[in-house]
């Protein structure tokens, strides 16, 4: 030995149990905030791909630029990338279709939102990009590297060869008019109106700084809003800011938790060693000396647990995904998923571990280095005394007889280890319900999904059943042979939808919705009337719907029978402070009469009033537009609505017409091949004269790629958060029972079988869940509605706690405190009760 | 040559009428070389003397020069040093650091101090004690009477000025026991080492060439192994 510094790491390697179960603390915690921190940077990481994907990854774009602009851009020394676009002009190209093509330069295409199917996209101005669909519509219906003929944008028509094929969307399909890029040099493209520049800055340029300045080029500039909003780019979004209170409060419970475990287990080894520090002094060690021991154990501690706590984190996020992937989820584009390794959140984890072992260490540093060596020399017994509380709240567990009464006083008589004790197992369960509900808002904000997500195929017709004089534009056969196709998650007619005013008594309306949005509302009597969207959904829509259900029923044959609809009262309206809010617009319950005008007249003796029962409330649209903006959503069966319409135009046969089947739309399961389906519905379009086939499933797909791998971060997240609060649990629990170890003997050797030892320490294990489900329940819906605040700064929603899982994690608690004692009780049970008595005497 | 030189040294606790004196007005000196005997009955004061001796705790009033040096006119870290360089102490518990083995426990001294132990010294030390054959067993693999032999190593690790010993066959047999009054003996004959030895142990003070008897925190009477009183 060169120097009595050595002394901390024979301390720790003797007491190699009590070492292990400290290390095995501080890589948790470590494991916790780097993987925290990883997570957080990936969520981010994934958000800004998506938005770049979604909207285009420029900065700025002018909507009107002028060939001076575009000079001065080009030679701006901040500007990084530069590109222009230019809109054509409409092209017939049958009575139905037409296509529109626009030229980019090179840069261009790099800043658009441009979705490449298969192919490239144009490098020359011969070159054509097209949606996928549309090829079949151009002259010469060429395929991927086939010609066409078609306008340019000078006007003359030219040969185009097809080099790239692009995603086909919604919206174009519907419209039948779809856009086209070919490649036009910015030297070759008139920058005028209809022209667009698009830019990036450097990096480590302040975007926020320059929107002033480049604004006062050319006044038609407008930002790519949401991606400078995730970049922290944004004068008005406080995104990032949110972003980092969240994160910073959810990566503070974790340092305190850290400490607190730490601490108590520096705590207790600082005292059962407190002669020996008495000792130290009276041989002449100074307290700097004393505390230097200490802090040194802390270092060797901290140098073996923060090191395998990042690396355990990063592993163990990995395995996560992996075990997420390996159980049924690798049918998605996992590929695109990525975990990137990131320096400061590695050095930044580092740093906290460190920082938090040392915070911890400081106090019980201080304490041996204070120490009186009198103390220590008067000799015999222990000095440090418990403080036994004699005046407390009788406990419930002194009802459980003498092991209850004894669990009861272990608990209750050292203060501060009830309280540190207590305090880690309450962080752990505050930790695991902020998160729970961090992540689950997270994932509501992120991902308004519904059943649309799945939708890979819409059969559109413009008829209506009268044309055709059938009960059903798309027939009940071809429904059913849709359906039996392989990989189809549902099939579901397309129905019109119907425009009705409610009759609203004013209490049901909520008072908030109209003091938010500043709506005024037209008033007959002491009622409002509110707009209503009716929509009719077969048996597939209803069962879909039940997912959504919050009260009530979907069931058909109930709706029929009752005249029942289904509401959907939530709505997310722009509301005077500027920002989109999720809220209530009426308070209808199941059961509640719901007063329809079929026909709206001024005059009250011509309205039609007609009642329906609601019979079920949906917490959001399961199909089309989540949230509607300020219309009551009613869904109904076809009989119901047969039965309104017929009130509003008095036929029976025109109201059957107007139920009647125009169109279908097709869900794919995920991973599924979509190319026998759109070739059946391919077949079935051309047996439908006027109807048009439009082919999302790429689209689809992408979004649902989205929208899983936003689920695989919150289920990682609570996964991970799960696991280590129970080890910090069982950590906690062991560490207080491995402790008392002589003392266990002892009452052994006064008589006290193990069976009684083991109720009496499961009792204390228990009771510490009971306690720290308590607190951590309070301090989870503190730091809940904590970060709900900052949340809804993003986007407006009502605050609601969700009850299901913290109770689980708290019925998790108890079980885990009452298990994490077995362990020790057994290996205590098999060791001879001589040496437990014998050990560190 | 006085080694200690204790005046007017008095020390009190508590206030009011529940003070206690537990040394009173106590003066006395001690020359190098002598192997000096504290007896007294219990809450005589013998313990807080010593511990006034070894700096571990604060005088009410008077003054300890020990080697020259006024005692407690040192801040607490000096002092921590001074006991460090100056003082070594026997307990009747052994005292020893379970971590360390016997080699380590007798330099710690050194060690706390950033020094290289005099190897040459120190085996003639381990030599002496008979404790050749244990120089790398821990405290808890060693007999009570080794354990009080490592103690006594320690103390004389640094060469103090003296060495203090609380009881420190207290917790032996008779036979442990003497071998540790011969040890301490030793210590003054072969290292001209000043010792002062507390002990309930009548046997220990006939061997000690002075005794000072406390009674009620009084120093009662001060007598060389002669007989006649100092």
């Amino acid at each position: 030995m060169r120097s009595y510094g050595a002394m901390a790491g024979r301390y720790l390697k003797q007491q190699r149990k009590k070492s292990v179960l400290t290390i095995i603390g501080i890589i948790l915690s470590v494991a916790l905030i780097s993987s925290l921190g990883t997570m957080g940077q990936a969520l981010k990481d994934n958000m800004i791909l998506n938005t770049k994907y979604e909207e285009g990854s420029f900065y700025f774009g002018y909507s009107k630029p002028s060939p001076e602009l575009y000079k001065t851009l080009q030679k701006h020394i901040l500007i990084d990338q530069l590109g222009v676009y230019r809109a054509g002009n409409e092209i017939p190209l049958t009575d139905e279709y037409s296509v529109k093509l626009s030229t980019a330069d090179e840069e261009g295409f790099k800043l658009l939102p441009i979705h490449l199917y298969e192919g490239r996209l144009p490098a020359a101005d011969h070159e054509l990009a097209v949606e996928q669909w549309l090829l079949d519509k151009l002259p010469g219906t060429p395929g991927l590297h086939g010609s066409t003929q078609i306008e340019g944008p000078d006007g003359k028509t030219r040969n185009y060869e097809i080099v790239g094929v692009l995603n086909n969307q919604k919206r174009s399909q519907s419209k039948g008019s779809s856009e086209a890029f070919t490649y036009a040099p910015s030297a070759n493209t008139a920058i005028d109106s209809q022209a667009m520049v698009l830019l990036t800055l450097k990096p480590e340029v302040d975007i926020n700084q320059q929107v002033e300045d480049f604004k006062k080029l050319n006044d038609s500039l407008f930002t790519n809003h949401q991606l400078l909003a995730l970049m922290g780019e944004s004068a008005d979004g406080n995104l990032n800011l949110t972003l980092a209170i969240i994160f910073g409060t959810l990566i503070g419970l974790v340092v305190l938790s850290t400490v607190a475990v730490i601490y108590n287990a520096f705590h207790i080894a600082v005292i059962e060693r407190i002669r020996q520090f008495g000792l130290l002094r009276t041989l002449g060690a100074s307290p700097g000396q004393i505390r230097s021991l200490v802090l040194r154990e802390a270092t060797m501690l901290s140098a073996i647990g923060v090191p395998l706590g990042l690396l355990i984190g990063w592993f163990g996020m990995w395995l996560v995904l992996w075990l997420m992937t390996q159980s049924g989820m690798k049918i998605m584009m996992m590929e695109t998923f990525e975990l990137t390794f990131h320096w400061w959140i590695m050095g930044g984890s580092f740093v906290i571990g460190f920082a938090a072992v040392y915070i911890a260490a400081w106090l019980p540093a201080r304490k041996a280095s204070s120490v009186s060596p009198v103390e220590a020399v008067k000799g015999a017994g222990s000095i440090v005394r418990e403080s036994y509380r004699r005046v407390r709240i009788p406990s419930l567990l002194g009802l459980m007889g003498i092991e209850g009464q004894m669990a009861s006083n272990n608990i209750r008589r050292n203060r501060t280890k009830f309280l540190i004790t207590t305090f880690s197992i309450v962080i752990s369960i505050t930790l695991f319900i902020s998160f729970h509900y961090f992540t689950s808002q997270a994932l509501t904000i992120t991902t308004t999904t519904n059943e649309d997500d799945r939708i890979a195929f819409q059969l559109n017709t413009n008829l209506l059943v009268d044309d055709t004089g059938k009960p059903n534009v798309v027939s009940d056969e071809a429904m059913k042979v849709i359906g039996g196709l392989p990989g189809i998650h549902g099939v579901y007619g397309i129905y019109q939808s119907f425009d009705f005013q409610i009759v609203v008594p004013e209490p049901v309306l909520k008072s908030d919705f109209v003091e938010k949005t500043n709506m005024a509302l037209e008033r007959v009597d002491t009622n409002l009337i509110l707009y209503s969207d009716l929509f009719l959904y077969d048996e597939a829509r209803l069962k879909e719907a039940s997912k959504y259900l919050q009260s009530g029923t979907v069931d058909p044959k109930l709706l029929a029978d009752q005249d029942g609809v289904i509401l959907v009262q939530t709505v997310k309206p722009l509301t005077t402070d500027g920002k989109k809010e999720i809220m209530p617009i009426t308070r209808y319950k199941v059961g509640d009469k719901l007063t329809i005008m079929t026909e709206y007249s001024s005059e009250p003796a011509k309205q039609q009033i007609r009642e329906v029962t609601v019979a079920g409330i949906l917490t959001q649209s399961p199909f089309g537009a989540p949230y509607q903006e300020n219309t009551l959503v009613m869904i109904a069966a076809k009989p119901t609505i047969a039965k309104l319409m017929e009130a509003r135009t008095g036929s029976a046969d025109d109201a059957s017409a107007m139920t009647g089947r125009t169109g279908l739309e097709v869900a794919m399961k995920d991973g599924a091949d979509p190319e026998p389906v759109k070739q059946r519905l391919e077949e079935l379009s051309r047996t439908i004269p006027g109807s048009r086939l439009v082919d999302i499933a790429e689209e689809q797909k992408e979004t649902r790629n989205f929208n899983l791998q936003m689920k695989i971060f919150v289920y990682g997240f609570l996964i991970i958060i799960g696991v280590i609060g129970s080890l910090n649990i069982i950590n906690t629990v062991q560490t207080n029972l491995l402790l008392r170890r002589k003392e266990i003997g002892l009452l052994q050797a006064v008589g006290m079988t193990m069976g009684q030892i083991r109720r009496m320490a499961s009792l204390e294990g228990m009771w510490f869940g009971v306690i720290g489900s308590f607190w951590g329940i309070l301090l989870g819906v503190g730091f809940s509605y904590f970060l709900y605040l900052q949340l809804s700064s993003v986007q407006g929603f009502p605050f609601e706690f969700p009850w299901g899982a913290p109770l689980a994690a708290c019925g998790a608690s108890l079980l885990v405190g009452m298990i994490s004692v077995q362990g020790p009780l057994s290996r205590m049970e098999k060791a001879n009760l001589l040496e437990e008595l014998r050990e560190e005497a | 040559m006085n080694v200690i030189s204790v005046d007017g040294l008095s020390k009190s606790y508590g206030k009011g009428t529940t003070q206690v004196n537990a040394l009173h007005d106590v003066t006395f000196s001690i020359n190098q070389g002598e192997l000096v005997a504290v007896v007294g009955a219990s809450g005589s004061g013998k313990s807080t003397l010593l511990h006034m001796l070894g700096g571990l705790d604060k005088p009410s009033g008077g003054y300890v020069h020990i080697d020259g040096e006024n005692l407690y006119e040192l801040k607490e870290k000096e002092r921590a040093v001074f006991r460090r360089r100056k003082i070594g102490f026997i307990f009747q518990s052994y005292n020893l650091i379970p971590v360390l083995n016997v080699e380590e426990n007798i330099q710690l001294p050194l060690l706390l101090d950033h020094r290289q132990p005099d190897k040459a010294y120190i085996q003639d030390l381990i030599q002496t004690l008979g404790l050749q054959e244990r120089r790398k067993h821990l405290p808890s693999e060693l007999s009570g009477g080794q354990q009080q032999r490592v103690a006594i190593g320690r103390a004389l690790a640094y060469r103090p000025a003296i060495v203090l010993a609380d009881e420190p066959t207290g917790n032996l047999d008779s036979r442990n026991g003497q071998e540790v009054i011969e040890l301490l003996k030793l210590a003054v004959r072969q290292y001209h080492q000043t010792v002062v030895v507390i002990t309930h142990d009548m046997n220990v003070a006939a061997e000690a060439s002075r005794v000072l008897t406390l009674q009620d925190g009084r120093l009662l009477s001060d007598t060389s192994s002669n007989g006649r009183g100092v």
